[in-house]
């Protein structure tokens, strides 16, 4: 009984069980969450205009709102959720019930989909990388290097470009190597390859061109785009129509451009002639948009704007269909587009994509289930083959004891810290608990080792141990290094883990792990 | 030279079948002849690394990941044989290899790797063949080839900074030089012949397998270190007497790490921790003789010589 006190009052099992609480706190386990978790809210649709929004990328996975019934009917798993979309219909009220609130949705008249895309709830607050949980993976390479402020600009863009089309749970980091390249690392989970590539082809230079005369650059010449309903959406005054046999609608959204490329058009309209068209006077020349060099648009210019330096223009198109639904949502989807190509499509460089990975979600879920199982295996095999070697619970179970307090406090601090688990940090958690058993046999060994010697002292011998263990921590951490910083941080996950988890072992669970079976082996 | 490995044959023929002692009597009696295995090895890995440099023009078979080209994982079990033989009809060009992707001796799935071809093109291929492929039932893993390049050029500086930063820690460590590099050394034995080896088996590096060399050694150095500390650091007995109680400690050290690999090895169903984990097994068992007859060969040797020097300046 006393030697338990002992145990559990030594400052060092203290120290290592309060690690293990806050990380169980940071884990956050609940094996009975039920339910779908946003993942992302598409603008304008229908679930956005209820009120839902998506989470914030750094949101805690279990902080995530969490739908558990619509229209009464329980939603538990993907599979109820799409049951239940396939049977919606336009214009109809779909009352949602999440953890936080309830919303009421009216489904668009010309789309059934309420525009959420949504996840199997998470069980704890681990992040899976998408290794494990499917998705998307595109590295790409700036053409030529890029100052910092520009890296910035194009990080902040490409998110929120990502964003308005409605993917929100998008990783875009910078990464980097030894030899000063710079790549941006874009990760979109639960995301299709399509989706992705064409949204990063279409990043790039944008400008557009009066004569072949520059008047705009995007990004710094257009200084707002309007995308809320006030100044964008289907033009009220021409709206749809029908023009032989297709509808045609027609849309319109506000820009206000800088003065200079305000300036810029006045100058090069002042001398153009005004031609009449359907009763519209335009001027000869269009304005022309360019991406990545290629022309994506053309719009016609008013005659009103001939010589004149305005920064308020209204820019309008339209969309056709052989319906008229299909009519507004072509007409919106081209609004959109472009509203993206002003709001963003102005990032300062060229992208070549230089890796592309997409990873189906069925290999991740098993590829987490298979390495449970191993891990499971193994650590019992290590157990068997400790006990056959001492023949001796007092040195086996605080062993095994000490293997899971490293898995829960490393697991623990990538939640807390919201590291992504991966691949690579898998293979980091082999090297830990691999080390953690080498260096836990290192403590047994000195320290039985002084039961059958005359002389013997328990600190001198847990200092020896420590010089062994701690000359073996440094190395690993020295020779992790270099591997955080090289090769675009492909295999930064598997540095940080590790350099994380030897750390905990060797400055808390194995000091921890030394006290215990010193105090049992002694008397 | 010639003399000593013959008998050295003989001695071992006769031991094997005697007491556990005699084991100890003869590492203690010829622990210098002994040195000529790993350095023999080291030799030979060197030979088999030039071979390999100057037959391919690369150290090593570098696998689609650092060389650029696409993986393809599938959800299904599907000839192997036949797939191959069916791609690289299709694609002559494409340098395809397929290959089973297994756990517990039963085949799951396949990978196929190829260079020089689009991975849409490869796709719509491989549906006409095995069916209709839903999106959720494939991995598609595309690497440039100057990325691969460049990270290959990456990794490999990593891991020459990762050796002498390791090497920096161990002198600082031990603040002696004959042991430090001994220890240097001994990694330094462990990466190059178990380089070889895995050239020799054919296996094609990915970048996991980069990173398992960089676990090699951190687990390498782990013994190593055992070792100079406990014959270094020895209050009583002979240097032998530490070099077996480091032996004990570290065989205990490395059976258990073996047989959590082993296990590994016959359940993963990810080939890169597959790779990951026959990587490691051969540095491991690489590492047993590069360890406890190389490094402590040199330790042993030099320490005694020392002595020997501090007697006679006495």
């Amino acid at each position: 009984m006393s030697k338990t006190k002992k145990i559990l009052t030594h400052w060092r099992v203290i120290l290592a069980l309060i690690f293990i609480v806050l990380s169980l706190v940071a884990i956050y386990p609940n094996p009975f969450t039920k339910g779908v978790t946003i993942r992302a809210v598409v603008t304008n649709s229908s679930a956005s205009i209820a009120g839902i929004t998506s989470p914030k990328p750094t949101a805690t996975p279990m902080s995530r709102e969490r739908i558990t019934a619509m229209n009464n009917v329980p939603i538990n798993t993907l599979e109820d959720y799409y049951d239940f979309i396939s049977t919606l219909k336009g214009n109809r009220t779909v009352h949602v019930k999440t953890n936080k609130n309830l919303y009421r949705l009216v489904t668009k008249p010309e789309t059934e989909d309420i525009g959420l895309s949504v996840y199997e709830a998470p069980k704890t607050n681990i992040r899976k990388g998408l290794d494990l949980q499917g998705g998307t993976r595109v590295l790409l390479q700036p053409e030529e290097n890029l100052k910092q402020d520009e890296m910035d600009i194009l990080l902040t863009n490409m998110q929120y470009r990502l964003n308005v089309y409605g993917l929100s749970d998008v990783v875009v980091r910078e990464a980097g190597d030894l030899s000063g390249n710079q790549y941006v690392l874009v990760e979109i989970a639960g995301a299709k390859e399509e989706e992705v590539k064409e949204l990063l082809s279409q990043q790039g230079k944008f400008e557009a061109t009066i004569g072949n005369e520059t008047v705009f650059r995007g990004g710094q010449d257009i200084t707002y785009v309007c995308r809320s309903a006030d100044c964008s959406g289907i033009d009220p005054t021409t709206g749809c129509g029908k023009s032989g046999d297709m509808w045609v609608c027609r849309f319109r959204f506000a820009i206000s451009l800088s003065p200079e490329a305000a300036e810029m058009q006045a100058e090069l309209t002042k001398d153009l002639p005004v031609l009449t068209e359907n009763e519209e006077e335009y001027l000869s020349e269009k304005l022309i948009l360019y991406l990545d060099d290629a022309q994506v648009d053309e719009l016609f210019i008013g005659a009103d704007l001939k010589g004149r330096a305005v920064t308020d223009i209204q820019i309008s198109g339209s969309g056709a269909g052989a319906m008229q639904q299909e009519a507004v949502f072509n007409a919106l989807e081209n609004m959109k587009r472009m509203q993206t190509i002003l709001i963003t499509g102005s990032l300062p460089v060229k992208l070549d994509i230089v890796k592309t990975d997409t990873i189906s979600p069925i290999f991740g879920k098993e590829f987490v289930r298979n390495a449970l199982f191993i891990g499971l295996l193994a650590v019992l095999a290590v157990i068997i083959v400790i006990f056959i070697r001492y023949r001796n619970i007092k040195v086996a179970a605080p062993m095994l004891f000490t293997i899971f307090t490293e898995l829960v406090v490393l697991l623990g601090t990538a939640a807390f810290i919201g590291w992504n688990l991966d691949l690579a940090a898998i293979a980091g958690i082999i090297i830990v608990i691999g080390t953690g058993v080498d260096h836990q046999i290192v403590i047994a060994d000195e320290i039985l080792k002084g039961e059958t010697g005359a002389a013997y002292d328990w600190k001198q011998k847990i200092k020896r141990a420590f010089f062994i263990i701690f000359a073996a921590y440094i190395t690993t951490v020295v020779a992790m290094l270099p591997l955080w910083f090289a090769g675009a941080g492909l295999l930064k996950g598997f540095a940080i883990t590790t350099i994380i988890g030897v750390s905990i072992g060797a400055l808390i669970t194995r000091p921890a792990y030394a006290v215990i079976v010193e105090l049992l082996m002694k008397e | 030279m010639e003399e000593g490995e013959n008998q050295q044959e003989e001695i071992k023929g006769e031991g094997i079948w005697k007491k556990r002692f005699s084991l100890k009597e003869f590492y203690d009696k010829n622990y210098k002849k002994l040195l000529i295995i790993p350095f023999l090895m080291l030799v030979l890995a060197v030979l088999q690394i030039a071979v390999q440099t100057a037959v391919t023009g690369d150290f090593i078979n570098k696998g689609v990941s650092l060389k650029g080209g696409l993986t393809i994982s599938i959800d299904k079990a599907v000839s192997v044989v036949e797939l191959e033989n069916y791609l690289n009809n299709e694609f002559p060009s494409g340098d395809i290899s397929v290959r089973a992707l297994s756990s517990a001796g039963s085949q799951i799935g396949v990978i196929i790797e190829a260079a020089d071809v689009e991975a849409e093109n490869l796709l719509e291929v491989l549906q006409n063949k095995i069916g209709k492929l839903e999106k959720d039932e494939y991995s598609v893993e595309v690497m440039g080839s100057s990325l691969g390049a460049s990270f290959f050029k990456e990794t490999f500086r990593a891991v020459i900074i990762a050796f002498l930063f390791m090497g920096a820690v161990v002198f600082l460590y031990f603040r002696t030089p004959i042991p430090s590099l001994a220890v240097i050394l001994a990694a330094l034995s462990d990466i190059v012949v178990t380089l070889a080896v895995v050239n020799l088996i054919g296996m094609k590096i990915s970048t996991a397998g980069i990173a398992a060399f960089l676990m090699l050694i951190g687990y390498s150095v782990d013994t190593d270190i055992l070792l100079s500390t406990k014959v270094l650091k020895r209050k009583t007995g002979t240097i032998l007497d530490g070099i077996l109680n480091a032996l004990r400690t570290g065989l205990t050290m490395s059976t258990t790490t073996l047989i959590a690999i082993f296990i590994a090895l016959i359940f993963a169903q990810s080939l890169i921790l597959k790779q990951i984990m026959v990587i490691l097994l051969i540095g491991l068992l690489v590492d047993l003789p590069n360890t406890w007859i190389q490094n402590a060969g040199i330790l042993r040797w030099h320490l005694e010589r020392k002595k020997k020097d501090y007697i006679k300046n006495e």
